[in-house]
């Protein structure tokens, strides 16, 4: 505690305020762009942390993560293009809102569900961060591939439309993860020689693909009845359109409470990240409404539960790397970078050595979610605006920025060819309603999937009654066929033929 | 793809006007560098390679005088950045910093990987890296010997390993000895540090992130022909007995049929790096040893490491894929 | 949806079966004894589109017509096949630029043909749009972070 005060104090200073608060305005504002994030945020983040003071750079690097995560909920909510995957499920019903006139609400929904998770994981982190790690620990390979194995099916499940195609796309999503050297045998699959495909396909570019060009691709096709839309409702004058009722917050406390619970724990599990938390929180939300039918159609539950998800994984994801000295995250790993190049090693022996500088780094987390708030609030009435501009005008702007941050994650052309792919993939799935989402969740934890599963079957011998010593596993073994019965059902009741 | 194109065209061009006008590329290399100088990374932005290339390329660029860029060109184990630098006009201005293991490891585990030492010029080495078998602090092993008595009287116990020249260690070990070892795939370094620390395998081949947790985790021996600095005490696996070590470390690749002079100006920078008080920080913490080697034994490390690596794979029965 | 159902259903299927039988061995070698195939997981995963392709076009086969025209009319209306057609054009234009003249030819032949063929025809926005954009993109990557990203 003595040393949080101090830690306080060494951050407090205009100095290190402002390089905090030019990290969460970069990241705020290159995550609501549609193409860039967090990607672009990393490209950004390394050259400054060779230049700056430990404190500052640090300050700067939590503030460009925090800011990217909460900053694509601005393109998924006005746009329809979200920035990742893990902000597609805030697209779902904040894309409504905002065409219903109700932008500003959805925005600053998103924005508080997004602090507030972010705020609680920090303090979680701060608090437990050792405890926490070690029964992280707990979850080895055989646990963890229950677990993605239920999460896939889980939101599988709630895909809408039909089981079966929700299935079919989580399948093909897990087969193109297959794509690259094998991890174990460093045997080539599907690469058809091309060595740019032996590290697999990269997501930053298939993501941006699928979300975005293909949803502006979507968006040139309608843009009539688009514009139409766009003039005869702009933004709500009615004020209660514009910002967020005692009724709706009461709604959604509990929604964002159950996120933020939920994106802690997935945060400091290895191998799950972002997008699972905020698939799984929006699916648990949207299983205990009592209208899950209007999920979907702007209910903005569905834009708090997703948010607060997506945003409390940040913080805990560094859990085991303060804890353990293990990197979690793409964040983890470049807090990694700016540590050792200020002479500090990551892991346990930080708080030893460095008491001070750890206490700094929790401080300017929490610094950087106040000023998360106030960045967030000024600029959403801004961003606002852009639903009033009509659509030529946005997409060419849109689809550059696509190729700008798909041609960065590798320096190549190739990575917009793989964008133009995936493109063409998710136009088509968006049309005949196999839901891309799920295709993309399979995508994402597919390598993990496979991996887990390979390690299992090595750690058990390849002997299934050694499952007796899991007993975690088995919890989730027996949650998955429950959640697969359970939307089968509901489905089948569905006419087929929708 | 198009910017290398363009390169070689624009060495073409160079080419032709040097022999046009009857330059002599000593001439060239007498005012090098004159222009920002690209260097390539084969691995992603923020790894540890990439770290020492960035902090490498600060100091070098100002012993040059010249800006020096860092483009990461991640793929393949370095394959790709590799293969781009093959095309590239050899003026010096482009260059890639990355592990020898591209040359002197790649080759024999992946079979699109066809590079030989005398693929590129090299203008140095700056750093090792720290590969070794880690395993938790109370087990009751403490030096490969120990393991190997140990591992006999537990059959069925689990090796983390992750990749094909990690668990070549355990085959050729459990072959010599006779042991039954299970092989677990892991991924990357945080993958190793989960399972050594989560207990799901009692040993593992690490690339040196476990020093980063002294408390929890213990060298028992270094794969390398020379014992850690960051473990002095655990001996080599050569020293015990094996002899399977296999060297990689920080290399300054150029293209081949670069300039002589323009190698040994940028071996002078590197030199410099190795010296430089803020790179030696930054590698103490981050447990990178500095290893300075010039053009000269750069070279004989590579083709010597080739040779010794190829024999030990191919004597292992490790057939590139 | 109906038709486009049993269509896609049938292509799926199709596309399956040809990575099963031709593309997953030709593509994938085994491994040595001793280790999990490779070939696994991506067997399992086509098995698993082949087999839930067949039932979504069987469900869709066997479901009762009711006769209107929303079960065969295509999900995909003919200005949307035209977005994509004419969208694909683009990209092919500014991929050729890339490959052949320049990365800001390519960026600003993105921007412009693609507003033209959107329908925007006022010279300003024309020119104006394309250059904020390429001029805010170079600002930020070369001057603020001063990361060179071509």
């Amino acid at each position: 505690m003595d040393h949080l005060m101090t830690g306080f104090m060494d951050v407090l200073n205009p100095g290190t305020i402002l390089w905090v608060a030019a990290g969460v305005t970069l990241g705020y504002i290159l995550g609501a762009i549609p193409g860039l994030g967090k990607a672009t945020g990393v490209a950004v983040a390394i050259p400054l942390t060779f230049y700056l003071t430990p404190v500052a750079a640090l300050g700067m690097l939590i503030g460009i993560a925090k800011g990217s995560a909460a900053g694509s909920a601005v393109s998924a909510i006005l746009l329809n293009t979200p920035g990742e995957p893990s902000s597609a499920p805030t697209a779902l019903d904040g894309y409504p809102l905002a065409r219903q006139g109700k932008a500003q609400k959805a925005l600053k929904m998103g924005l508080f569900a997004s602090v507030i998770g972010d705020f609680v994981s920090t303090l979680i982190l701060i608090l437990l961060a050792a405890p926490l790690a070690r029964y992280a620990l707990l979850i080895g390979p055989v646990e963890l591939c229950a677990i993605l194995l239920f999460s896939l099916t889980f939101i599988g499940g709630l895909s809408g439309g039909s089981l079966t195609k929700g299935l079919i796309a989580a399948a093909l999503g897990v087969f193109f993860a297959t794509i690259g050297l094998e991890t174990e045998t460093f045997i080539p699959r599907l690469t058809f020689g091309l060595l740019e495909l032996e590290d697999g396909i990269s997501l930053v570019p298939m993501a941006i693909g699928m979300l975005a060009v293909a949803e502006m691709i979507n968006q040139a096709g309608n843009m009539k009845a688009l514009d139409r839309e766009t003039s005869a409702i702009s933004d709500s004058a009615a004020h209660e359109d514009r910002v967020i009722t005692r009724v709706e917050w009461r709604r959604s406390l509990p929604v964002i409470a159950r996120g933020t619970l939920i994106g802690s724990v997935i945060g400091i599990l290895p191998g799950l990240g972002a997008s699972v938390a905020s698939f799984l929180s929006y699916g648990a939300t949207k299983n205990a409404s009592k209208t899950p039918e209007k999920y979907g159609t702007g209910m903005i539950e569905g834009v708090a539960a997703a948010e607060s998800a997506d945003n409390a994984v940040v913080p805990s994801s560094l859990v085991p790397l303060f804890a353990l000295g293990i990197p979690g995250s793409v964040i983890a790993a470049l807090l990694i970078s700016a540590f050792v190049l200020h002479g500090l090693t990551p892991g346990p022996l930080m708080f030893q050595q460095q008491p001070r500088l750890v206490a700094a780094v929790y401080a300017s987390m929490i610094l950087a979610s106040f000023i998360m708030l106030i960045i967030g609030y000024t600029c959403q009435r801004l961003f606002a605006q852009i639903i009033k501009v009509p659509l030529r005008l946005i997409i060419p702007g849109v689809l550059f920025l696509c190729c700008v941050g798909a041609y960065m994650e590798t320096g190549s052309i190739f990575s917009i060819y793989v964008m133009l792919f995936f493109a063409l993939i998710g136009f088509f799935s968006r049309k005949l309603d196999f839901s891309f989402v799920t295709f993309l969740i399979g995508f994402v934890i597919g390598p993990n999937l496979e991996f887990t599963f390979r390690q299992s079957i090595q750690l058990l011998g390849s002997d299934i009654t050694n499952l007796k010593h899991h007993p975690i596993s088995i919890v989730f073994i027996v949650l998955t066929l429950a959640t697969a019965w359970w939307t089968g059902r509901s489905n089948s009741r569905k006419a087929v033929v929708k | 793809m198009t910017v290398t194109t363009r390169r070689n065209i624009l060495g073409a061009a160079v080419a032709m006007t040097i022999g046009c006008t009857g330059l002599m590329p000593e001439a060239v290399a007498a005012d090098y560098p004159a222009k920002p100088i690209t260097m390539l990374v084969g691995y992603g932005a923020g790894g540890q390679t990439d770290l020492v290339a960035r902090a490498t390329a600060r100091v070098m660029s100002a012993d040059l005088g010249v800006p020096i860029n860092v483009v990461n060109k991640p793929g393949a184990g370095g394959a790709v950045a590799a293969s781009e630098l093959e095309k590239s006009a050899n003026d010096g201005y482009t260059l890639l910093f990355h592990s020898n293991s591209v040359v002197n490891s790649a080759p024999f585990i992946m079979k699109q990987v066809s590079f030989t030492p005398e693929s590129f010029e090299y203008a140095g080495m700056i750093t090792a890296y720290q590969v070794g078998l880690a395993t938790q602090k109370d087990s009751p092993f403490s030096t490969l010997s120990e393991f190997v008595i140990w591992a006999r009287e537990n059959p069925g116990s689990s090796y983390g390993a992750l990749s094909p020249e990690a668990r070549l260690y355990i085959q050729e070990i459990a072959k010599k000895e006779g042991l039954d070892i299970n092989i677990v795939p892991l991924k990357g370094g945080a993958g190793m540090m989960n399972a050594l620390l989560g207990r799901q395998v009692v040993l593992a081949f690490s690339g040196g992130i476990h020093y980063r947790n002294p408390d929890e985790l213990k060298t028992i021996a270094s794969t390398t022909t020379f014992r850690h600095p960051s473990a002095p005490d655990a001996r080599t696996i050569e020293e015990e007995g094996y002899p399977l070590g296999m060297d990689s470390r920080t290399t300054l690749f150029l293209p081949k049929g670069t300039d002589r002079a323009i190698l040994d100006r940028l071996s002078a920078a590197l030199k410099m790096a190795a010296s430089d008080e803020e790179f030696k920080t930054f590698t103490a913490s981050a447990n990178i040893p500095i290893m300075y080697l010039d053009v000269d034994e750069a070279y004989k490390e590579m083709s010597a490491t080739y040779t010794k690596h190829k024999g030990i794979m191919e004597a292992a029965g490790l057939t590139a894929q | 949806m109906r038709r486009a159902n049993i269509v896609s259903g049938i292509m799926l299927a199709l596309f399956g079966l040809v990575m099963l039988f031709a593309v997953i061995p030709w593509q994938i070698e085994t491994a040595p004894p001793g280790f999990v195939s490779p070939r696994l997981v991506p067997n399992i995963t086509m098995v698993v589109v082949v087999v839930l392709a067949l039932l979504l076009v069987i469900a869709n086969w066997r479901a009762p017509v009711n006769g209107d025209d929303a079960e065969n009319a295509s999900p995909i209306a003919r200005v949307e096949l035209m977005a994509l057609l004419r969208i694909g054009a683009i990209f092919a234009l500014s991929i050729a630029l890339f490959r052949w003249v320049s990365s800001l030819a390519a960026g600003a032949s993105l921007m412009v043909v693609t507003l033209l063929t959107l329908g925007e025809r006022r010279p300003l926005p024309l020119v104006a749009i394309p250059a904020a954009i390429l001029l805010a993109t170079w600002f930020l990557f070369y001057k603020v972070i001063g990361t060179e990203i071509l």
